[in-house]
């Protein structure tokens, strides 16, 4: 999660880690897990987010959210 | 009004495996408290730096310091005669040697150095990376030493392939059988002698740190860099610049314990969490104008240090992380006489 908060992140979903040097591209629906995260949303605030914001049913949030958090991991940014 | 200095620059070769001369040339340039005048110290009339006057002023050509030390000597007293040389940035591992043991006598001449001891350059030799890497903190890949046929075929049994095989001061070869081993062993024996390193090939990215120590412990400011596109030589082309903690660590380690005199460059593969140290290089690298281009102009900052004169950055170590570096080629037309003059007279320049 360190790492997730110092990341550098723009508003076109292009994430910086100023550690690793390494660079990142999200879509919106990845800036705006990521922008959750940062500020400390649990799964479920998460997942009602991405109900909402992008009419998706809970049940297609949830799996697409628990994808990307691996994805994350597998980048050892959570 | 301010003094200007003389400053002499080797490793103007600014090709596609290029010396860091000219990215240090151009540091000094832009140091505005400082008023320089650049003399190229070149091996070749076809280093393109002797050409780029508007970095260089004067260029010379040297004899190579193996080919023997009074030589050397003798080129660069003519070279201080001519243009009033106060001090001289070497550039390159194969000067260093010559420095270290005539630092003295050049003073006493009037050129100025900062440069390591020779017991300093010994404990950052890559046949002490094991000893380096523990003081550090760092993490060492599987490497041995070796100076027979029969060592490497060892080591290579040990270590298992694929391996890096490295000469003594410059170039490394990736080996992916016994007998690839055998033929870069042969190759890096004839071209630089023993020692040659075998080493495990790690995985992970390449960063590095350019810094400067002052002699005393400290340094005079460090940048990091994460190379993120390098050549078939594995030269940097572009990087961009990070703030990794166990590397700036490790560099302030190593100011701390070695109480490291001049440039270095700590040469690092990191997966994850695991930092292995690659090498500890005694010189700037090529990529050192990024430090400059970030705030932390490196050589100016020594130079001040060297000849006593006041530092108007402060000591600022402060850079941001995510700038970008990148390399580009470059062409100019000039006549030939610039060319003839280096050949028939070995110099280049406006010094009367």
């Amino acid at each position: 999660m360190q790492r997730l908060r110092s990341l550098a992140l723009n508003p076109d979903g292009f994430a910086f880690d100023p550690t690793t040097g390494e660079s990142f591209t999200l879509n919106a629906t990845g800036l705006a897990v990521v922008e959750a995260l940062r500020e400390g949303l649990t799964a479920e605030q998460l997942t009602a987010r991405l109900v909402e914001r992008f009419e998706v049913s809970p049940l297609d949030a949830s799996r697409d959210l628990d994808d990307f958090l691996d994805h994350l991991r597998s980048f050892r940014l959570l | 009004m301010k003094k200007q200095l003389t400053i002499g620059v080797s490793g103007i070769n600014a090709v596609d495996n290029p010396g860091p001369g000219i990215g240090v040339a151009r540091s000094l340039r832009e140091a505005e408290d400082l008023d320089v005048r650049i003399i190229g110290l070149s091996y070749d009339a076809m280093e393109p730096g002797i050409y780029m006057d508007w970095v260089v002023d004067d260029a010379f050509l040297l004899p190579y310091p193996s080919a023997g030390h009074d030589a050397y000597r003798e080129r660069l007293s003519y070279v201080r005669e001519k243009t009033g040389m106060d001090f001289i940035i070497p550039t390159l591992d194969t000067e260093m040697p010559f420095y270290m043991k005539y630092h003295r006598e050049l003073a006493a001449q009037g050129i100025g150095t900062f440069v390591p001891t020779p017991e300093q350059y010994r404990l950052r030799g890559k046949d002490r990376l094991g000893e380096l890497a523990k003081a550090l903190d760092l993490q060492l890949p599987r490497t041995e030493v070796v100076s027979s046929l029969a060592d490497l075929e060892r080591a290579v049994d040990d270590i298992g392939t694929p391996v890096m095989v490295k000469g003594a001061f410059y170039k490394a070869y990736k080996a992916y059988t016994g007998k690839e081993a055998v033929s870069h062993y042969n190759r890096l024996v004839a071209e630089w002698g023993y020692p040659i390193i075998v080493q495990e090939m790690v995985k992970g990215d390449e960063l590095n740190v350019v810094a400067v120590g002052d002699g005393e412990g400290s340094s005079l400011g460090r940048v990091a860099v994460k190379k993120m596109w390098i050549t078939e030589l594995g030269k940097i082309w572009t990087g961009v610049t990070i703030q990794h903690p166990a590397m700036l660590r490790a560099t302030d380690r190593f100011m701390e314990q070695y109480r490291w005199r001049g440039p270095m460059e700590l040469e690092c593969m990191v997966d994850g969490d695991t930092v292995y140290l690659v090498e500890i290089n005694p010189r700037f690298p090529a990529w050192t104008y990024l430090s400059t281009g970030v705030g932390v102009n490196l050589p100016a900052r020594m130079v001040r240090l060297a000849l006593g004169l006041p530092d108007p950055q402060g000591a600022s170590h402060h850079y941001d992380a995510g700038k970008l570096f990148v390399r580009y080629t470059y062409e100019l037309v000039t006549d030939m006489d610039r060319f003839q003059q280096m050949i028939t007279t070995g110099e280049r320049g406006d010094t009367p």
